[in-house]
């Protein structure tokens, strides 16, 4: 165990103890809030929970809590009032929610005391449907459990590493593993932050920062300088105000738009390849307005489909060209973007444009996808109207094309005469199941219970700063910087230089 | 040979009797070119110097530590070769500084005697850096060198007369938490006390003195002549020798010592500290004529140092700069047209050793406030033309910015000017808010266009400094250039402004310096325990593009940071882990944390329901509705209850704690948030636990990493896992990635049980008790 050389936790932990040993009967009021199991000093600063198995459609979903508050998850939520069921032994209970004790679901719910656990620390499992709504709600009530709060990307991994519960090759594997969790999670962010919602909390974070560099303006310059008390009178309206909107929006069961599942699926390339015959081929219906006239799709047309049982939501975009109508670049520019977002982008080609030796048409390809890709990593290349090419030729690529290093898998396939269709559809079929396997791959119920118990914390956070505005400066100003990293973890990082660039900006400071 | 009659024992010093204050020392001295007999009687009240030659009282350390002196004991120290200086008396010294100038400069000036001269630590610089540095490597137990230009501006206040200030006050109180110089130099320098941010919270109070200048000089340099195993020579470096690396440890090139200037001399060391401010490359501004140097007054500094670090050893650097404001003549002011600005009526003292300030309540100092003018912009914008420091896009601090800078960015407004005493018996002003680079005889048109400073005469105009800086990000938590052994660099070279900041680096790269000397393990400060640990991870894990100065805002556990805790942080790991911290010290830190402790303890035990409470607390509004008992500590936690009134309400229980009323009231206060802090503080130090070794090859890792994450990895080559994961840029999976190549390192409290130390031990016992202020 690591030696703790907290800042004046030493005195106080001596104080307790002194009391604890003196008086015969322990104080209870000190020993309400340390929760029995983890020794104190393996507690990571919270308790997380995330949603352990695939998502998609799956009979059963694993949802996991890690940390010291994970005796109260349980507690709270599988009705145990009296004393903790044995460890590691699955029994069969009903999962409520804490605040409305109404009935969410009945699972099976195991309890790891720490630290025979996966992370070390005291964990809890709970096995419930596979249903989004019922995990969705699970997920929610865990984030109103004091203490708890969602995942980050790999937290659980380095948790476990801590613990010395992952030998160093086990991590290697892990990496990887993570990598994808975080693009995962990135691009969910992305989708999300693009629209209405998104709009909201930057506007939330930048008058939460300009706060927070008022505040720390008064605090570190005021005396020898010229802010007035003023700026402490504006920002307290801008916190009150700050704190009810959020609030209300927490509140709003509506809650804004709607966000979108499934696995997100994106058609693009050059004009005229045949994206949308494409679409219209896999949705079976002709969603999609297609012409010979390249440029025909100007904006992106969506569609939801049921891939072999797995969510998917299908995008057609305008082809990528250099264009000077004006409506046309817009079209670009949102294809753009979607690619960006996309967990799965398929880049169709026509093959009649690729050069006839296998090593050129190998180079233009990769060329092309650079254009149209970030990275290479999560595409399939749809090589299109396949029936215009001679028999030979089509043989040659489709054999010789599949073993070359640099593409991604290769489908040959004509939306005219079906040709290839099928095999396309395996691959595609197996590349979305491959991402629905990542339990925290697209999943927007839990990016929804991230962003809520995020935005808890915020408003909690900012009813401090009204608790002690008057009192205690530091305390009141601690209020809002935590405000500000709560919202933070939504919408980016904040660093204390950033605080000062705003208050240098907004003061001018002698000293 | 000279010699020091000591008739004392080493345990009347440890315990500070009374006869301690009778204290004779006799030594004679012979040489080709002085002869010394001193005999002096020291007194309760002072000093009484019977007789003198002038001349030198040279001491060799290392006799004073083979030969313990006894009861009675006429020992002999030192001989002419060495040119060490050994001041057994602080006290009597700091009396009688002008005498203790006349001797220092002949001797200091025998460089000749140190060629070849074998030393642990080498510190370039006698600013607040390299004073910090040199005293601390000699108290880890370090034999250490001091060199500066001139042995008479140790310790001088470059630009402003004044110490500490908000975030800045708590780097003083660490300091002196680590037994560093700058706090108890304060407390005996200081003319005006006050502390900012009284009504904002204890977190973020910031202790703050106006100084007088000569007595800080003074003490500084009386503090570090009086330091054993410390040498001060006068003297430019010309170049550092580099050879080739210890195989064993990380890093191209290694540190084996100094030339000297002007001669031949190599100085030999196995550590050298730069604390060379503002001279590295520096060029001095005034209107339109620069000239090299880093102060006005003083040489340059050799240009063989700067191209050591570029050339040979590959340093990437940087310019920044800085300036400062030309001082008034004080009869020529009207103090009359200004705001009076007066001191704390009780002064508080930066150092925990000290219950007063050596300047008495009454005889503190006013400060005078006063504002530009249009004119003053008026004057501004006609000389742009004639002030070419200012038209340089050389990066300069934000937060003190030249008066030139302050009307061109915010024009039309009406800007605060302090007028500061530069000392008791200065005649001086120092006109805060007022640095400027313009010709001289506009400085004295723009200080004219203020009311009070109409007819004002200026003593030595304004003027700009630019600099080399030394990126530093290229160094390493224990301020050890990462690609150097046993190279370490403090202060303004590492792009930081400010004397607190200075003296903070300069404490812990002496400190860090004297261990890699004696072989042992560098030691780091988390950014969760202290600003001096907030100050070095900003510096090395992410780089300075301005000159980087201290704010409460940079820390993020500012409410667990407090300059009330600063001893019970730091005191006793400088001390075990460490060894900068003297044992006295150590002891009044353990019973302050002990008493604390029992007081908090007496608190708790105090358990009574609302309604007694407000039988023994009438004045209290304390809500009946909870029906919960209430420990003392609840009680204290309200806003207008104090440790007073509960002691007088339990007085057998809680009275003998009253020395501690104020701390105890603000630990019951933060206690609820420091608790919530304390999980995160865990969780970052668990990760700083995990260092990542210097020479991994990030482009070579056969992991999954982008080009942009290897590229930022390799740059920056963060120490810790920590520091990794703080950097910008850097993904959750590149983090578990380098998982593989951490090596968790349990730090070890360590006791240093080896002779050497225990020597130091007993040297710094005896030094502890004449180096704090007489009560």
């Amino acid at each position: 165990m690591l030696p703790l050389r907290s800042v004046c936790g030493g005195i106080w932990r001596a104080a307790v103890h002194t009391v604890r040993t003196s008086r015969g009967a322990p104080p209870y009021r000190l020993l309400s809030s340390t929760c029995d199991g983890a020794p104190a000093a393996l507690a990571d600063a919270d308790t997380i929970f995330a949603l352990s198995s695939g998502h998609g459609r799956c009979g059963v979903a694993v949802v996991r809590v890690s940390g010291p508050a994970s005796a109260t998850a349980l507690r709270c939520m599988a009705g145990f009032t009296q004393r903790l069921p044995p460890p590691r032994t699955a029994l069969l209970r009903s999962i409520t929610d804490p605040r409305s004790t109404e009935v969410l679901d009945r699972g099976l719910v195991l309890w790891f005391p720490a630290p025979r656990s996966f992370s070390g620390e005291d964990s809890v499992e709970f096995h419930i449907h596979g249903g989004p709504a019922v995990i969705t709600a699970v997920l929610q009530a865990l984030g109103s459990v004091p203490g708890l709060r969602p995942a980050e990307a790999g937290e659980f991994t380095r948790r476990a590493f801590q613990a010395g519960k992952l030998g160093l090759t086990e991590v290697e594997g892990l990496g990887d593993l993570i990598h994808a969790e975080t693009e995962a999670q990135r691009r969910q962010a992305l989708r999300q932050m693009s629209g209405e919602l998104g709009r909201l909390y930057q506007d939330w974070s930048d008058r939460l920062k300009r706060c927070l560099a008022h505040v720390e303006a008064f605090i570190d310059f005021s005396e020898d300088e010229l802010i007035e008390d003023g700026v402490l009178n504006r920002v307290d309206v801008s916190v009150r105000d700050l704190q009810a909107e959020i609030e209300r929006h927490l509140k709003d069961e509506r809650r804004g738009e709607r966000l979108r599942g499934g696995v997100q699926v994106v058609i693009a390339g050059a004009t005229n390849a045949g994206k949308s015959s494409l679409l219209n081929k896999l949705c079976q219906r002709p969603a999609a307005i297609v012409s010979p006239i390249a440029g025909t799709t100007r904006d992106v047309v969506e569609t939801a489909l049921d891939l072999g049982g797995f969510p998917v939501l299908l995008s057609d975009t305008a082809g990528l060209r250099d264009s000077s109508d004006l409506v046309e670049r817009e079209g670009v520019r949102r294809a753009l973007e979607r690619v960006e977002q996309a967990d799965l982008t398929l880049v169709v080609v026509d093959s009649a444009h690729l050069p006839s030796e296998v090593d050129r048409a190998a180079a233009f390809l990769r060329e092309h996808l650079s254009s149209v890709l970030p990275d290479t990593g999560r595409c399939l290349l749809v090589l299109n109207k396949a029936d215009l090419l001679p028999e030979k030729q089509r043989q040659k690529l489709d054999m010789e094309l599949r073993g070359v290093s640099g593409l991604p898998a290769v489908c040959l396939i004509s939306c005219q005469t079906n040709e290839g269709l099928k095999d396309f559809l395996t691959v595609l079929h197996s590349s979305v199941k491959t991402l629905c396997g990542d339990p925290l791959f697209g999943a927007p119920t839990l990016t929804q219970a991230r962003h809520r118990a995020h935005l808890q914390r915020c408003a909690a956070a900012l009813a401090q700063y009204q608790r002690y505005r008057d009192t205690d400066l530091a305390l009141a100003a601690e209020g809002v910087r935590v405000a500000v990293t709560s919202l933070g973890r939504i919408t980016g990082r904040v660093g204390a230089e950033e605080i000062l660039d705003i208050i240098f900006k907004d003061f001018c400071i002698g000293k | 040979m000279p010699e020091v009659r000591e008739r004392r024992t080493v345990s009347s010093w440890q315990e500070g009797t009374s006869n301690s204050n009778n204290y004779s020392l006799q030594s004679r001295y012979t040489e080709e070119h002085l002869s010394v007999g001193i005999t002096w009687t020291l007194k309760a009240d002072g000093l009484q110097q019977h007789k003198t030659t002038p001349g030198v009282t040279l001491v060799r350390n290392r006799k004073l530590r083979s030969s313990s002196p006894k009861l009675g004991d006429w020992i002999n120290v030192g001989w002419p070769d060495d040119a060490i200086l050994r001041w057994c008396a602080s006290h009597m010294l700091r009396k009688k500084l002008p005498f203790l100038h006349s001797l220092l400069s002949p001797v200091s000036r025998h460089v000749g005697h140190l060629a070849g001269h074998q030393y642990d630590v080498i510190v370039v610089g006698g600013g607040h850096a390299g004073t910090e540095a040199a005293a601390a490597a000699a108290r880890v137990g370090a034999e250490t060198l001091l060199i500066t230009q001139k042995i008479h501006t140790i310790g001088a206040l470059s630009c402003n007369p004044s110490l500490g200030g908000v975030g800045k006050g708590q780097l003083v109180k660490e300091v002196d938490a680590l037994d560093g110089l700058c706090g108890r130099a304060g407390d005996w320098a200081g003319i005006h006390f006050s502390i900012l941010n009284r009504r904002k919270g204890p977190a973020v109070w910031g202790p703050r003195a106006q100084l007088d200048r000569q007595r800080y000089r003074d003490f500084i340099q009386s503090e570090l002549l009086s330091t054993p195993r410390l040498t001060v020579l006068e003297g430019s470096v010309e170049e550092l020798l580099v050879t080739e690396p210890n195989p064993e440890e990380p890093g191209h090139h290694r540190v084996t010592g100094i030339r000297l200037a002007n001669g031949s001399h190599a100085i030999s060391a196995r550590s050298v500290v730069l604390t060379t401010g503002t001279f590295l490359s520096g060029s001095l501004f005034v209107g339109q004529t620069t000239s090299p140097g880093g102060r006005i007054g003083d040489a340059p500094s050799s240009p063989g140092l700067s191209h050591t670090l570029r050339e040979r050893l590959g340093l990437r650097t940087g310019r920044l700069r800085t300036g400062t404001p030309p001082r008034i003549v004080k009869d020529s002011v009207d103090l009359s047209l200004a705001k009076l600005h007066l001191p704390d009526s009780h002064p508080t003292p930066f150092s925990f050793l000290n219950t007063h300030t050596h300047c008495k309540p009454e005889e503190q100092l006013p400060c005078y406030l006063t504002f530009t003018t249009p004119g003053v912009e008026r004057v501004v914008r006609e000389s742009l033309q004639l002030n070419c420091h200012i038209q340089q896009d050389t990066k300069g601090p934000r937060y003190c910015p030249s008066i030139e800078s302050r009307v061109l960015r915010f024009p039309g407004r009406s800007h605060q000017v302090w007028l500061e005493p530069e000392g008791v018996t200065s005649d001086l002003l120092y006109p805060q808010g007022l640095s400027m680079t313009m010709p001289p005889d506009i400085q004295l048109r723009l200080i004219r266009e203020i009311p009070p400073m109409r007819r004002a005469e200026i003593h030595t105009p304004g003027y700009g400094v630019q600099y080399d800086f030394v990126c530093p990000t290229q160094l390493s938590p224990a301020l050890q250039v990462k690609s150097t052994q046993g190279l370490f660099l403090a202060g303004q070279i590492n792009g930081t402004t400010g004397y607190e900041e200075a003296a903070a680096q300069g404490l812990w790269a002496g400190a860090n310096a004297a261990r890699w000397a004696l072989s042992m393990p560098t030691v780091t400060l988390s950014r969760t325990e202290s600003y001096i640990g907030v100050l070095i991870d900003d510096l090395v894990s992410r780089g300075v593009t301005e000159p980087y100065r201290m704010f409460t805002s940079r820390a993020e556990f500012r409410t667990s940071l407090r300059p009330d805790n600063a001893d019970l942080r730091l005191t006793p790991k400088g001390f075990e882990e460490v060894g900068c911290v003297s044992s006295v010290r150590y002891q009044e830190s353990l019973r302050v944390r002990n008493s604390l402790q029992d007081a908090l303890t007496a608190l708790q035990a105090l358990f009574l329901s609302t309604s007694s409470w407000k039988k023994k607390l009438p004045s209290v509004p304390i809500s009946e509705t909870k029906s919960t008992l209430l420990t003392g500590l609840d009680l204290l936690q309200y806003n207008d209850v104090t440790f007073e009134m509960l002691a007088s309400a339990f007085p057998e229980s809680l009275s003998s704690y009253m020395e501690f009323a104020q701390r105890l009231k603000i630990e019951a206060v933060y206690k609820p948030h420091c608790d919530l802090n304390k999980k995160e503080i865990e969780r970052i130090q668990r990760e700083e636990n995990m260092s990542l070794p210097q020479d991994i090859d990030y482009f070579s890792l056969p992991v999954s990493l982008s080009d942009e994450v290897r590229e930022i990895l390799d740059r920056v080559r963060p120490s810790t896992l920590g520091a990794a994961t703080r950097l910008e840029g850097i993904t959750p999976a590149a983090v578990v990635n380098l998982l593989n190549y951490v090596r968790v390192t349990e730090k070890k409290k360590e006791t240093h049980r080896n002779q050497r130390h225990q020597e130091a031990q007993r040297d710094e016992e005896l030094c502890a008790n004449s180096a704090s202020l007489p009560q």
